[in-house]
């Protein structure tokens, strides 16, 4: 016993992995599948680093096993951007000065896209309450919520 | 690399219970407080050879809204009972107590049983459970049975479930009729922040007394608790500013008998205090 094998959807690709289900998701996008984008930082669910989209939510990567995944879709930020070309929310972060160190970002744009594919036109209440589980110590709150707010109006039009 | 606990997918309630009914079994939800305390390798769970997720079974998804009362699942995440179309009007304490635990994320996966099966003494949502007498339904191979919420949470960290056991809704009474009422928590910060203080108060007016009132606190108490004694002798007294005061104080007595004198009592004591004055005050 020990090893599973788990069948789940990642980033678009059927996946068939052989592993321990007890290794944390965050563990497993970064060291079995290089996915390094997914970052850590608490380990502990509270600073939002490593939030994916798990079956269409914005989850922390550091609170989910492996064995937990069988069937389930995983969405990581490196496959926001495809053939070269940002998402509109990753452009608008750029414009915006929306990035600093870039460490938060990753979960930022994670916990924005998700709260978009929601709610197509968020209040800034919403933009708030979506992003209050992930923390960023040098940009600031006001970029990210101002790219998030031009976002949602650009993908209106 | 450490190779246990090994984690199992139940489907099904039945296939959850025979996988849990082993002394070294315990469900996993939403993992909010167990996956990280495994990685980090705690002591109060190093004991669990086999997890067995429940996320997935559709008996412990349910909220059924009747007028005979209302049914959640176990597994319900705290994001479910905020979209859900009826419970915020029915109950809005719990979906007001809902809305302050953790991050999105965290909403997204943490659950209302696992909010308090393993009796912290900040889960949020126990207050607001308290002053609706929710009951616990639980099941195990051999036997369901019925607790109400306060007898189930024994001590801190320490409830009634026995091994085997898993608890698969809460139950709670048709919303008392009349009362107002409101939740209060208080963290260090705003957003994702473990309480330090959370009170959930009901209260029924008639004729300028107090025709019907719960109260009950969290985090600044060993466990959540209602305070049934202070309750009982306030309904039926005349409503005025000094007898709110003094209920108020007394709420803080009681709080202060049970935890003793701590370092943060200076600052918590008239918060509380206040804070309940204030709520009172704002509903009569």
């Amino acid at each position: 016993m020990k090893y599973i094998t788990l069948t789940f959807s990642l980033n678009g690709n059927k996946i068939s992995l052989k592993t321990h289900g007890n290794r944390r998701l965050l563990d497993v996008l970064r060291d079995d599948f290089g996915l390094t984008g997914t970052k850590e930082g608490c380990g502990i669910g509270e600073c939002g680093v490593c939030t994916v989209i798990l079956d269409g939510k914005a989850v922390n990567a550091c609170l989910i096993l492996a064995g937990q995944l069988e069937g389930s879709e995983v969405v990581t930020i490196e496959y926001l951007a495809r053939d070269g070309k940002l998402t509109e929310l990753q452009q608008a972060f750029l414009e915006n000065g929306a990035v600093q160190c870039g460490f938060c970002t990753p979960g930022m744009l994670m916990s924005a896209t998700a709260l978009l594919n929601e709610v197509p036109f968020p209040s800034e209440i919403q933009i708030k309450e979506a992003i209050a589980g992930n923390l960023c110590r040098c940009t600031g709150y006001k970029q990210i919520i101002d790219a998030i707010q031009k976002t949602a109006i650009r993908l209106k039009k | 690399m450490n190779t246990t606990p090994e984690i199992m997918i139940a489907f099904n309630l039945d296939r959850a219970l025979k996988l849990l009914s082993g002394e070294k079994s315990a469900p996993l939800a939403g993992g909010t407080d167990l996956v990280p305390g495994i990685h980090q390798q705690a002591k109060r769970f190093a004991a669990i050879e086999r997890l067995v997720d429940i996320t997935r079974i559709p008996e412990l998804k349910q909220v059924n809204v009747k007028n005979s009362g209302t049914t959640i699942g176990a597994g319900v995440t705290f994001s479910e009972i905020l979209t859900h179309p009826r419970l915020g009007s029915e109950y809005p304490l719990l979906t007001k107590a809902a809305a302050t635990i953790g991050s999105v994320q965290i909403r997204n996966r943490a659950t209302i049983a696992g909010n308090f099966v393993n009796n912290a003494p900040c889960a949020d949502s126990v207050p607001p459970l308290l002053v609706y007498d929710a009951i616990v339904r639980i099941c195990s191979l051999k036997k369901s049975r019925e607790i109400p919420l306060q007898e189930f949470l024994l001590k801190p960290y320490k409830t009634q479930l026995q091994t085997g056991e898993l608890v698969t809704e809460i139950f709670l009474p048709p919303p008392p009729q009349n009362f107002g009422g409101d939740f209060y928590k208080l963290g260090r910060r705003r957003g994702v922040a473990i309480s330090r203080i959370t009170l959930a108060l009901l209260l029924q007016t008639e004729k300028k007394k107090i025709s019907g009132l719960r109260i009950a606190a969290g985090a600044v108490t060993p466990i959540g608790r209602r305070f049934y004694d202070i309750e009982h002798q306030y309904v039926g007294t005349e409503i005025s500013a000094a007898g709110l005061k003094f209920l108020a104080v007394n709420v803080g007595k009681a709080i202060l008998e049970e935890t003793g004198w701590r370092w943060s009592s200076p600052y918590k004591l008239p918060v509380t205090q206040q804070i309940v004055y204030q709520i009172l005050c704002k509903l009569t």
